[in-house]
Order: C-alpha cells, then sequence, then structure tokens
C-alpha cells in the first residue's frame, strides 16, 4: 500500500503541471491577482474621488452658498448651458457630469419656508462618488440651517437631538467579538477550504485512475502480485493527501499574504481574533479536513476509474465542485445548526462545525456524529472503489 | 507446464444497437451475451514458445488476459505447473510475466524506476531488484537510456523497458501479447532474441502475432484460433503440414478446416 503511494507522490511531483495547481496557484497566482484587483479598484476609486467634476447649475441665485462651495477648482468646474438644455442628453454626451436645480423657494428660514427640494441631475448607473461628493456640500448647508432653526426656537441641546431622533434603538450585542466574527468568517472558510481541496485533488486523482488506464499500465498494476484493496488504497491516500496539502499551503499562504498586505493596519485586530481561538481549535478545524477529503477523494477516484480516458473524467468531475457548494450553503441558512440531523450530513455538518469552532461554541460530542458519519460514507464510497477497481467491466471499457 | 482447457468468457452487451453489422452477424453473440471466447485449449512445456495466431478479434487478446489472471474466466481451467490459476490468482501472478500488446509506462518515471516499482510490487529486495535491472539492460542493451523520464523514449525503448518490467520477477511463464507489432526492424529483433534466451534458459514463452515468419522461427507449438474456439492445436511440423506451400496456406487451412465442418 505504501509503495503504491509512495510511487504515486514521486511521479505526482514530477509532474509540473499538477504541482502548478497545487503549489504555485494557491502561494503566488491568487495572491497576486487579489492584490492587483485590490491595486486597480483603489485606484478607481481615487480617481472618481479626485475627478473634477463638470458640472451646470440652475437657479445658483436662490443659494449663494451652496455655489460659494462648488467654487472649488479642483474639484468641481462650471459649465454654461442653455435655458432648454436636456439634462439628460448633456449628460449623456458628457458635456457635465451633473445639473444640480434649485428651487426658488430655497431659504435659510426653514421654519417658514419649510423643506427644500434640491434636484440632482446624473447618470448613477456604475461606480461614481457624484451623489456623495454633491452630498457633502448640501448636507453641510442643511445642518447649518437646522441649527439656525433651533436658535431661533431657543432649544438647548437635548431638545435638538431629541428632536432629530425622538426614540432611539440601541443595538447591545451579547456576543462577543470572536462569536462575531467567527459567524461571519466562519461562513467562508469552508468553501474556500473545501474547493480548493477539490481542485487540488482532482488533477492527481484523473493522472491516477483514467490517466494510467489511458496510458496502457493499469493492466499490468492489476496483474502484479499486490492485493487491489491496496492498490486502491494507495491511490486513495494520494488522492487525499494532494488535496488535503493543496487546502494547507492555500491557508498558510492566505495567513502569509494577509499579513504582508495588510502591513500592520489590521494586524492587531486579526491577531486578536486569532489569540482568542485556542491551538485545539485550530488543530480541531484542520482535523475537520480529513473527513472532507475522504469522501472527495472516493467520490473522484470512482470516477477517475470508471473514466475511459482523461478528458472523460475531466467532464465527469466538471460538476463536483457546484455539487459542493451547496452543502456548504446549507450551512449558511438559519435555523440550520451541528444537532440532530445536520450533524450527519456530510459537509454541511463540516462547515458547521467551522463555523462553530471560530466561533469558539463548539459542542465537542457532535465530532462523533461528524466523524460517524464520515466514516461511514467514505467508508461506503471506499469499498465502492475497491468493488469497481474488481470490476472487468470498468477496467476494460 | 501450463495447461489450458475449455477456457470461455463472455461479455455481457450493454447496448445491442451501438454493434456494427459484422457484429451483429457473428455467430458468437447470443442474446444480451458475447462470448468472446468459447472453447480455447492448448499446452505448452518447459522450454517451449507456443505461437498463438488468429484473425482480428477472434479472441487471442482476451485468452491471454485470462491467462495473465487480469480477466476472469466463466468456464474452464488454467493450470500453471499444477497450480490453479483461478483459484488462486496472486500466486500465479507471481509466476507470470505478462506484456500487453497496449502496455504504457509511466511516463514520468525513469525507465529504471519503471521497473524497480513493479519489482517492489512482487515483494522482491532492493539488491535482487538492482542486480537484476543490470542483468535485463546488458540483455536488452538499455544502458544508455535507462535513467532518462520514460516520456521521451522511442517506441523501441518503451518496448524494451516494458518487457524488462515485465520479466523482472523471474517469472516461470512468459506470455506476450502481439510484443512486435509497431515496432522497426531492430527494436523486433532485440524482442524475438530476447524470446529465443528465454526459450534456451528453459522457460516457456506464450506469444500472439500476426508475423508468421516469426513463428517459423521461434515456435514449437502452433495455436490456432477463429471466433473464440482453438482450430488448430499442435507442432510447427504438422502446422506446416496442413497445406503445401507457405505457412499462410496452413493459416488459412486451419481456419476453414473446421470453419467448412
Amino acid at each position: 500500500m505504501w509503495l503504491v503511494f509512495k510511487k504515486e507522490i514521486k511521479e505526482l511531483l514530477r509532474d509540473r503541471k499538477t504541482l502548478f495547481f497545487m503549489v504555485a496557484l494557491p502561494l503566488l497566482i491568487f495572491p497576486v491577482l487579489i492584490g492587483v484587483a485590490g491595486f486597480v479598484s483603489k485606484q478607481a476609486m481615487d480617481k472618481a474621488e479626485n475627478q473634477v467634476l463638470n458640472y451646470a447649475l440652475v437657479g445658483g441665485q436662490y443659494a449663494p452658498e451652496i455655489v460659494e462651495d462648488l467654487q472649488q477648482p479642483d474639484k468641481f468646474k462650471l459649465v454654461k448651458i442653455s435655458e432648454d438644455a436636456d439634462y439628460t442628453v448633456i449628460i449623456r454626451d458628457e458635456t457635465v457630469d451633473f445639473v444640480l436645480v434649485i428651487p426658488e423657494n430655497y431659504s435659510s428660514n426653514v421654519l417658514e419656508n419649510g423643506q427644500t427640494n434640491i434636484k440632482l441631475y446624473f447618470n448613477d448607473a456604475g461606480l461614481n462618488l457624484v451623489y456623495r461628493r454633491v452630498n457633502e456640500i448640501v448636507k453641510s448647508q442643511s445642518e447649518l440651517f437646522q441649527q439656525r432653526a433651533f436658535s431661533v426656537l431657543g432649544l438647548d441641546e437635548a431638545q435638538q437631538s431629541a428632536l432629530i431622533e425622538p426614540i432611539v434603538l440601541e443595538k447591545m450585542n451579547t456576543a462577543d467579538n470572536r462569536e462575531n466574527w467567527g459567524e461571519k468568517i466562519g461562513g467562508m472558510l469552508p468553501y474556500i477550504l473545501f474547493l480548493i481541496c477539490l481542485t487540488g485533488a482532482m488533477a492527481p486523482a484523473t493522472d491516477i485512475g483514467a490517466g494510467e488506464k489511458e496510458r496502457g499500465t493499469l493492466e499490468t498494476l492489476l496483474i502484479s502480485p499486490i492485493d487491489r484493496n491496496k492498490i486502491v488504497m494507495g491511490k486513495f491516500l494520494t488522492v487525499a493527501f494532494a488535496g488535503t496539502m493543496t487546502a494547507l499551503l492555500t491557508v498558510a499562504s492566505m495567513v502569509i499574504w494577509g499579513l504582508v498586505l495588510s502591513q500592520g493596519m489590521a494586524i492587531k485586530f486579526v491577531a486578536d481574533f486569532m489569540a482568542q481561538i485556542a491551538m485545539l481549535d485550530f488543530l480541531l478545524i484542520f482535523l475537520m479536513l480529513v473527513p472532507v477529503v475522504a469522501i472527495f477523494a472516493a467520490v473522484l477516484l470512482s470516477i477517475s476509474i470508471y473514466a475511459k480516458s482523461f478528458k472523460e473524467a475531466q467532464s465527469y468531475m466538471g460538476p463536483m465542485s457546484i455539487l459542493v457548494v451547496i452543502p456548504i450553503m446549507l450551512a449558511l441558512l438559519p435555523g440550520v445548526e451541528l444537532k440532530g440531523v445536520w450533524a450527519w450530513v456530510p459537509i454541511t455538518n463540516v462547515s458547521l462545525a467551522m463555523k462553530e469552532l471560530l466561533k469558539g461554541t463548539m459542542d465537542y460530542y457532535q465530532l462523533f456524529a461528524i466523524f460517524g458519519s464520515t466514516v461511514l460514507i467514505a467508508g461506503a464510497l471506499f469499498a465502492f472503489c475497491v468493488y469497481w477497481f474488481n470490476q472487468e467491466k470498468v477496467l476494460f471499457r | 507446464m501450463i495447461e489450458i482447457k475449455q477456457l470461455a468468457k463472455k461479455f455481457a452487451v450493454e447496448n445491442p444497437k451501438k454493434l456494427s453489422e459484422q457484429e451483429k452477424k457473428d455467430p458468437r453473440l447470443k442474446g444480451r451475451f458475447f462470448h468472446s471466447v468459447q472453447d480455447v485449449s492448448f499446452t505448452c512445456q518447459k522450454g517451449e514458445v507456443l505461437g498463438l495466431l488468429g484473425p482480428n478479434g477472434a479472441g487471442k487478446t482476451t485468452t491471454l488476459r485470462m491467462l495473465s489472471t487480469a480477466l476472469k474466466p466463466d468456464g474452464g481451467s488454467v493450470e500453471i505447473s499444477g497450480e490453479n490459476v483461478l483459484e488462486n490468482p496472486v500466486i500465479a501472478r507471481k509466476k507470470i510475466g505478462f506484456l500487453s500488446g497496449s502496455t504504457g509506462l509511466y511516463g514520468r518515471l525513469t525507465g529504471r524506476e519503471n521497473i524497480h516499482y513493479f519489482g517492489q510490487l512482487h515483494g522482491m529486495s532492493e539488491e535482487s531488484i538492482a542486480l537484476r535491472i543490470k542483468e535485463l539492460a546488458d540483455l536488452l542493451d538499455m544502458h544508455n537510456f535507462l535513467d532518462r523520464r520514460s516520456e521521451n523514449f522511442s517506441t523501441g525503448m518503451k518496448q524494451k523497458t516494458a518487457i524488462a518490467r515485465a520479466v523482472v520477477h523471474s517469472p516461470e511463464l512468459v506470455i506476450l501479447d502481439e510484443p512486435t507489432t509497431g515496432l522497426d526492424i531492430m527494436a523486433t529483433q532485440t524482442v524475438l532474441e530476447f524470446i529465443r534466451g528465454l526459450k534456451e534458459q528453459g522457460t516457456p514463452v506464450i506469444f500472439s502475432t500476426h508475423h508468421l515468419d516469426e513463428v517459423e522461427e521461434l515456435c514449437d507449438k502452433v495455436t490456432v484460433i477463429d471466433q473464440g474456439s482453438t482450430m488448430f492445436d499442435g507442432d510447427i511440423a504438422s502446422f506446416k503440414a496442413l497445406a503445401e506451400g507457405s505457412l499462410h496456406q496452413s493459416f488459412m487451412a486451419a481456419i476453414q478446416s473446421t470453419a467448412s465442418e
């Protein structure tokens, strides 16, 4: 069994293509891509923030304060438009970025004139900061008017804030910081871990079953005096090992790159969060990968043995990643908790357990259910693998 | 030494509609089963080389696969030195060296590692594997490519490596399924030399082929199979005596004599 395992690993390590998917992709390319994407979007945001906006003003004479505030040549540029211009058209042909229409009744005397309705015409499809930037100016005016009205009415500060918001509903979160973030991160973690695990296991699985059939080495292997069970076990371990290693490498790279990229700003938060999670829980999180990988490896291996060729195996395995997402999504549904029946649903139970472990609210007895159901399922799948390895019609298809 | 009696093998036909016209006419198709091999018997003694002849689709490969225990026969018996292969496939596998026509190598391993791996699978010790590889490399002249990755081997190099792999455990019986098909003249010669070497050592060899000159050159015995049944089984002299002239005529006679019955 270890003989088969050793040889498969050796072969795997010599395969540049598989190695690329297992190591280079999670270690280098993903973080670089994420980094590039982040950089580009930051650039775009900066650009939107600093871009000089062309604007047209209608009824500017009613609101001299706003006109004054808009006179920042590095941010806004006034464009003259004809009185009967169609705002939609001039915005579409980019003559102006926005049109601000101030009504006649604009007045600082809020108590007499009531609410003023200023209209901002702009194209809000797509990323832009027009509304935010104009709103900054209008809001400061609005607050100024509010203050003026309050002083006319002669209200003290307590009365003022009570008038602005008569009743406040205050959120008192009984969950501590860890539970709060554990829920959020714990929901995401299985997605990433499982899918990477699956991708990592897929390449060697294809190679080990269908690949061996395609190259014609399977027959020779089958007539060597080694138990079929041992061949299957060796191959199974190889696939599982590859999957686990990929997942671990990815997590490690994510942690390292996360630390590097966040450059001190979020480190304290991350460190605090990490410090709250016991070593045992960390170990258990990674241990949780074992049942998942076992199921993946058994399924992938059966598919791979059944397939006639590489290509066939790959097209059978394609839908797997979609199938895997469903039980993870189930774990995110409200009301789905790690107890009773759900503790026995494969993959869902592990997703739930990961979340609980991160939150620190794990019921450790449920581990029995998790490992119990996994042993049953992986065992059955494994037996099926062995059965298939003994089927002539599968092997000599 | 090796005795095969009334070997039979049928395959379930999954989708009868997919079969070609020719396959449907084949008398071996009975209901949902295709009786690929129906009645094959032959024997091969120590030091003998047996040539297995037959047209394409006659059941040669299926027969040899059953001998090598890759497939399980539905009927008949295979005995190697009195050991029943069907009851004890693992022991039989140790005694047989099998090289299939469609075999391949692990491309990312070197020639030496390929042979080594199968030596290990046969439970050989490290020293004996190393010794045996050296011996085989001398015999098959493979020293200059033994430590290169086998994915870049030429067909001849691959075949040599495959042969070395098949006999690394010094089997009592060697079975070769079309060992010379697709090889150039030099490589073919190496294979034939190798079979001759085995014969001199007293190891029986069963090989299937389409080249009658190889049969004439090497074989002591000839078995002709057609449509899953043995049509002729005897020594080379009586095979030649089947018809006047060349072995081709003998072969045609062997197929027709029983077909017309």
